[in-house]
């Protein structure tokens, strides 16, 4: 390796100092990697291999979304599967995390139910559907039920490895320091445990957002899924193509607006946990 | 005033694999007075640190019994601070939020405790700091965080546990006189567990030394060197080198012949 010093440093090009400016701002480092992905598509799409029935290139999906868009059919679908979402992952949250830790604190519960849990957790998520539309029908419920089902188990396993990664001399530590059994599991325990809950949330989040659409398209009168699977009916590649893209964006976003600068103000300012974009230093 | 009691202290672990009961303490009795400095030293895998954890309430011992301040141990408690040699802090706390732990389960109010938290980050040479997080210091600084921890919380007794074994050996030749410093000013009572001859000659007012393991009492060594003490003047004094040459013989003699095991991570049976 070369070492470098201030006198023979040449003046960096201009160009140069661009693209290093350019690479660095936020936009293009979410955006640059799809710019090679999109343009393949677009090449694939123009050279004619495929019949424009089955395949669809960015332009005509870009003129489908401004149509969907205008016509208000789009938002109305994504505001369905949102509510949905938030519906199926509020409740999953509200039952999954008390239980985690009730499984990780408790070894009696943990006895009783770790059987059961392994057994629930074999019987796949879109399986359930068949009774939940018998119990629910068609509604809002029956699609909650499902994402509930789905985000519990992963984050109670979350909560008990992440419990269980507590250090035994920071509990240690806080007991000397004069903390009882519940200053010591809120202050102590739930922080400790939360960089493999932070992970737990985030397969969580990631199984419900694929059990809703396949319960939309199963269930479905409106949504995403439905939007996809009814476009299907009538031929329509175009939105199939468009509700593909509307998935990604939606899971992207919601890593990027919530999903990321929770754990950027939790776990990695904390030195717990490195930051995946920051790698090794 | 005596602050600490180990009374025919006996450590009996039962292997959860084979069965077998294996003696980490045998009969460890000794006193620590108020204001003083005593070590533990020992050959590894005696049960030094059996011994502290017993003296904490992280473990209860099957035979004999601890008192601090007379009163008999039962379970950790906030009159035996511990400085751990993982030094243990609260990532998710800044150095003013792990130095006022103690403080805060007690109940005493935002202002007293940060005023009471500055002053001891101040004796350790942490003021400035405190809004930093744990992981953002250094090992040494760590460490004097984990002191000032325990300090403010003004322990009859402070337990220190191999506290320097993991940092270098140059910071840990300040980190001893620091602490030297600390308690001539401040004269907490600190019962110490380390396996460094040296460190516990430089830093105590007497050392227990113990057998090999079923762990009993060998000999409790008087250090004579005047206060204050530096390493300067230690390293030349010939109370200094004759006590550490006394126990050097001491721990030798007991030699094991069949010793030669690998010392088990971070020293002493464990827990």
């Amino acid at each position: 390796m070369a070492v470098r010093t201030p006198r023979t440093r040449r003046p960096v090009p201009v160009h140069r100092r661009v693209w290093a400016r350019l690479t660095r701002s936020p936009a293009f480092r979410t955006l640059g990697p799809f710019v090679p992905v999109v343009a393949l598509w677009w090449i694939l799409a123009e050279s004619g291999l495929f019949p424009p029935a089955f395949f669809v290139g960015p332009d005509v999906v870009a003129a489908e979304f401004v149509e969907m868009v205008r016509k208000g059919v789009l938002p109305g679908y994504l505001s369905d599967s949102l509510e949905r979402l938030v519906y199926g992952v509020g409740f999953g949250l509200l039952i999954g995390l008390p239980m985690g830790f009730l499984t990780a604190m408790s070894l009696r519960v943990r006895r009783a139910l770790w059987p059961i849990l392994l057994f629930f957790q074999a019987i796949a998520d879109i399986a359930w559907l068949p009774i939940v539309i018998v119990w629910f029908g068609f509604s809002l419920t029956a699609v909650t039920f499902v994402i509930v089902y789905t985000i519990m188990f992963p984050l109670m396993l979350s909560v008990v490895s992440g419990v269980e990664q507590v250090p035994r001399e920071l509990v240690r530590a806080a007991r000397s320091l004069g903390a009882g059994r519940t200053r010591v599991f809120f202050e102590v325990v739930v922080p400790g445990a939360l960089p493999s809950i932070a992970t737990g949330i985030r397969t969580g989040l990631g199984y419900g957002w694929r059990a809703l659409v396949a319960a939309e398209i199963i269930v479905g009168t409106s949504g995403i899924g439905f939007m996809m699977f009814d476009a299907r009916r009538v031929g329509d590649v175009s939105q199939v193509f468009l509700g593909m893209i509307v998935l990604g964006v939606l899971w992207y976003m919601l890593d990027a607006l919530i999903l990321a600068p929770f754990e950027k103000a939790t776990v990695e300012r904390w030195g717990m946990v490195r930051s995946l974009e920051e790698g090794d230093r | 005033m005596t602050a600490l009691v180990i009374e025919g202290l006996e450590k009996v672990y039962t292997d959860a694999y084979s069965g077998e009961e294996v003696v980490a303490i045998g009969d460890v009795s000794f006193t620590v007075e108020q204001g003083e400095f005593v070590s533990v030293l020992g050959p590894s895998g005696c049960g030094k640190t059996t011994v502290l954890n017993a003296v904490a309430g992280f473990v209860d011992p099957t035979g004999g019994e601890v008192r601090v301040d007379g009163h008999e141990v039962r379970g950790p408690g906030p009159d035996r601070g511990v400085v751990f040699q993982s030094h243990a802090l609260f990532p998710w706390k800044t150095v003013l939020g792990n130095v006022t732990f103690g403080l805060r389960v007690q109940g005493i109010r935002r202002r007293e405790r940060e005023e009471r938290g500055r002053e001891f980050l101040e004796l350790v040479g942490l003021d400035g700091f405190e809004r930093r997080y744990p992981h953002e210091l250094s090992g040494g600084m760590q460490q004097r965080l984990g002191v000032a921890r325990v300090l403010t919380n003004e322990p009859a007794v402070m337990l220190m546990d191999e506290p320097f074994a993991s940092i270098d050996a140059q910071t840990r030749r300040r980190l001893q006189e620091d602490l030297t410093r600390i308690f001539e000013k401040r004269r907490p009572t600190v019962f110490f567990v380390t396996h460094d001859i040296d460190e516990a000659v430089f830093l105590s007012d007497r050392i227990v030394v113990l057998s090999h393991r079923p762990s009993s009492v060998q000999e409790i060594v008087p250090v004579d060197l005047p206060r204050p003490r530096t390493w300067r003047a230690a390293v030349d004094a010939p109370a200094f080198r004759d006590t550490v040459a006394r126990i050097n013989d001491l721990l030798r003699v007991d030699e094991d012949p069949e010793a030669g095991e690998p010392e088990p991570a971070g020293g002493g049976a464990g827990a």
